[in-house]
Parts: structure tokens; C-alpha cells; sequence
């Protein structure tokens, strides 16, 4: 306060506009911050500095470190590794899949479908079709290399076991089918 | 040095179990009664960190409530699966086979539940070999059990296709010539027993120095 006392009377006017509040238009800011943007590092160096700026102290990295092997070392999939002595494991799973056409006899059938551990259980998604008038049902399915269980359902109510196949219990007192495909020659067992 | 570093690594060592998590409750969400799914989520978290599969787990989970299970019969179904995909693991285990990977697992837990033992499982573990992988193997035991093969009957015509050194077609073969056999008539214990006397019949010397499972090359 003291000091606007001391400014010479000719400056007072400047002072005071220049403390005035100066607002901008919307126009001039958002062309403001596009050019802000523009001038922007790009995003793969912004993204580099965010994990290089430092924030720890260097035995940190080691702590960290260690903490990953461990947590790698907890919770790894139990299928990295090498092969083992008496396991060459490497020929029996694989991209593969081999056709496999499923056939039931139901002539009193209305509808069929066919569920089981490749289509994970879901009837929808592999209906077989009336091959004939004797009551063939049909349906050939991409099976990837494995083992698999399987029955039909007919009806949309009764499982029924394909009678062609060999069959397990199923843990729930009924039976499923069990189809294996192989990656040697695309055999099914 | 910085924080930042230590948690994108963290992140790159836990990104696969997480992705494994992520991959169960997808499989489960709609499809199983929460309360369901949240169990089976903790059964493969379980198996997870026993370094078994969980495919097996979530698919008799969505079985079971596909084919309208009450839910207290479905958890200890999951169960059983379990423990036969560990009790498989142990077996394999103790006949060398580390690690097991998720197929010899599964192989052996279908072996179990087709009425093997897991002594059946070593047995044959340790008799596969490069040509003759353990789960191929396995699978191939568990389709003769499952068919009615006994057990002995099983062990011996699985060991016996791979040491003579035949191809591994042969092996894959079985299940398909006793079913042949059964739908003749024979009993499954006749139909093994013939492929066994046939085994014998046509099993041909081998060449000094020939390593097992390299194929029979007198044999197309």
C-alpha cells in the first residue's frame, strides 16, 4: 500500500489496468492448447520418461527384481519348462484339429445336438441334421488334438451316450462319450 | 531407478496368472450360478498353484449346469476331477515326467477316471518315449479302459506297442481294433488278448543298436 503511495502519479493508470482481470474467448484458448498439444513429446516418449524418471533409490530396482522372479517363480504356468526326461511333450498338442463326424440313430428324435468339453458343454452351438428317413442324425465338428468328452442331447432333454464310442462316468451318475484325436496321421482313437 | 519400473515388471511376471484368472471367470460368468462360479474359481486358483490344469475344472463345472446338476452334486464332481488330475500329476511325477505338461495331466487324471491306477500311470509314463509321447500314451490307456480293457491288459499292450518300436499310428490304433474286435462279439478282455497274441506273432527282430521308439523299419 505504502508503495502505490510512492508511484508517481503519471504511472497509476498502467497499474491499475494492469490489474484489471483479463479474460480470454474461448476461440483464442482452444487455439492456444491445440498448439500446446502439437508441441507435445509424442507418446512413446512421454511414455518412456514416466518409466525412467527416477523415484527410488537404485536398491529399489533390485527389490523389485527380486519380487518378480519370486512372484514368477509362485505362479508360473505349470506348462513352461523343458521337456523332461521321460516326456517329450511337444508332438501331442498343437494347432491341429481333425474333422471328426458324429452319427446317431434316434428316428423317434426330433431334434439332436451335440455338447461336450470342445464346445464347452453348449448344445446351440453344434445341432446335427436329419441324414435320412431311418432317423441318421449327423454332424461333422473341427475337434483340436486331444482327448474329449462328449453326448448327445436328444430332444433338448435326454443326454444319451454315443453308442459307437467308448464312455466314462460322467461324476453326475450318467455317462459320457470319449473321443480321442490324435496329431499322429489325425487318427481318432 | 524408480517405482514405475518395478511395477511393469511385476506386472510382466504376474500378466499370465492373471490372464489364466481372467480366463476361468469369463468361461463361468453366465453360465454358472455365482456361488458356483466363485468356488470353481477358488478350486483353480487352486490347481493353478499346483501347476495343474483348469480347463478340466471349468468344463465339468459348465457340464454339470448344462445338464441341470443340483448345485451340491456339481462342486464335488469339480472335486473329484481335481483330485484325479493331481493324483495323475503325482504319478507322472514319480516316474520322471517333470514337468508334466497340461495333456500327460489330463490324459492321466481321463486314465484315473477310466478306472487305472495311478501305479498304471507311472508304468506307462516311463515306458513313452520321443516317438510315443506320454500323453498319447495315456490317452490311448484310457480309451482301452474306458472300453472295458482290464487294467493288466491295458498297461501291457500300451507298453508293449512302444517298446517293440513301432510307429506311433500303431499305438494310436488300438482302442479302434479291440472296438472292431468287441463289435464282432468279442468280449473287451478276448479282444485285447487277441491283439496281444497278434503283437507277438508279427513282432520282429530289431536291429542291434536300434533306440526305442525310432520305428520298426521293416515295418512300412
Amino acid at each position: 500500500m505504502s508503495q502505490e503511495l510512492d508511484l508517481p502519479p503519471a504511472l497509476r493508470p498502467e497499474v491499475e489496468a494492469a490489474r484489471r482481470h483479463v479474460s480470454l474467448s474461448p476461440e483464442i484458448e482452444a487455439r492456444v492448447m491445440a498448439a500446446v498439444r502439437r508441441r507435445a513429446a509424442p507418446p512413446q516418449q512421454r511414455a518412456w520418461r514416466w518409466l525412467t524418471a527416477p523415484s527410488l533409490p537404485p536398491w529399489s530396482l533390485l527389490a523389485a527384481a527380486a519380487a518378480a522372479l519370486l512372484a514368477f517363480v509362485i505362479f508360473r504356468p505349470a506348462s513352461v519348462g523343458s521337456p523332461g526326461v521321460a516326456s517329450p511333450r511337444a508332438t501331442a498338442v498343437g494347432p491341429e484339429s481333425v474333422y471328426v463326424r458324429f452319427i446317431l440313430v434316434a428316428p423317434n428324435a426330433r431334434e439332436v445336438a451335440l455338447a461336450g468339453t470342445f464346445n464347452g458343454w453348449d448344445p446351440a452351438t453344434a445341432p446335427l441334421s436329419r441324414a435320412d428317413t431311418a432317423g441318421t442324425w449327423t454332424v461333422t465338428v473341427a475337434l483340436p488334438v486331444g482327448q474329449h468328452q462328449y453326448a448327445f442331447i436328444v430332444d433338448g432333454r435326454r443326454w444319451v451316450p454315443d453308442p459307437a464310442a467308448p464312455a466314462v462316468d460322467d461324476g453326475f451318475g450318467r455317462k459320457n462319450s470319449v473321443v480321442s484325436v490324435s496329431a499322429a496321421q489325425g487318427r481318432i482313437l | 531407478m524408480n517405482r514405475r519400473v518395478a511395477w511393469v515388471m511385476l506386472a510382466m511376471a504376474l500378466g499370465p496368472e492373471l490372464a489364466a484368472q481372467g480366463d476361468v471367470t469369463a468361461r463361468l460368468a453366465g453360465r454358472v450360478p455365482p456361488p458356483i462360479a466363485a468356488a470353481v474359481s477358488a478350486l483353480a486358483d487352486s490347481a493353478r498353484a499346483r501347476g495343474l490344469p483348469v480347463a478340466p475344472l471349468v468344463d465339468k463345472a459348465l457340464e454339470g449346469v448344462v445338464k441341470g446338476v443340483p448345485a451340491d452334486r456339481i462342486l464335488p464332481a469339480v472335486r473329484t476331477v481335481l483330485d484325479q488330475l493331481d493324483a495323475a500329476s503325482a504319478a507322472l511325477r514319480g516316474a520322471g515326467v517333470t514337468p508334466a505338461g497340461d495333456d500327460a495331466i489330463e490324459a492321466g487324471g481321463f486314465a484315473l477316471a477310466a478306472g487305472l491306477t495311478p501305479g498304471d500311470i507311472g508304468a506307462i509314463a516311463r515306458s513313452a518315449d520321443r516317438s510315443h509321447p506320454t500323453a498319447v500314451a495315456l490317452q490311448v490307456a484310457g480309451a482301452l479302459a474306458a472300453m472295458g480293457v482290464p487294467r493288466a491288459q491295458t498297461v501291457g499292450l500300451v507298453r508293449g506297442a512302444i517298446q517293440s518300436g513301432r510307429p506311433v499310428g500303431d499305438l494310436v490304433s488300438l482302442p479302434g481294433q479291440v472296438q472292431a474286435a468287441m463289435a464282432r462279439g468279442a468280449p473287451p478282455a478276448a479282444a485285447a488278448a487277441g491283439l496281444e497274441r497278434a503283437a507277438t506273432a508279427h513282432q520282429a527282430p530289431r536291429p542291434h543298436g536300434q533306440g526305442k521308439g525310432e520305428g520298426n523299419p521293416h515295418k512300412p
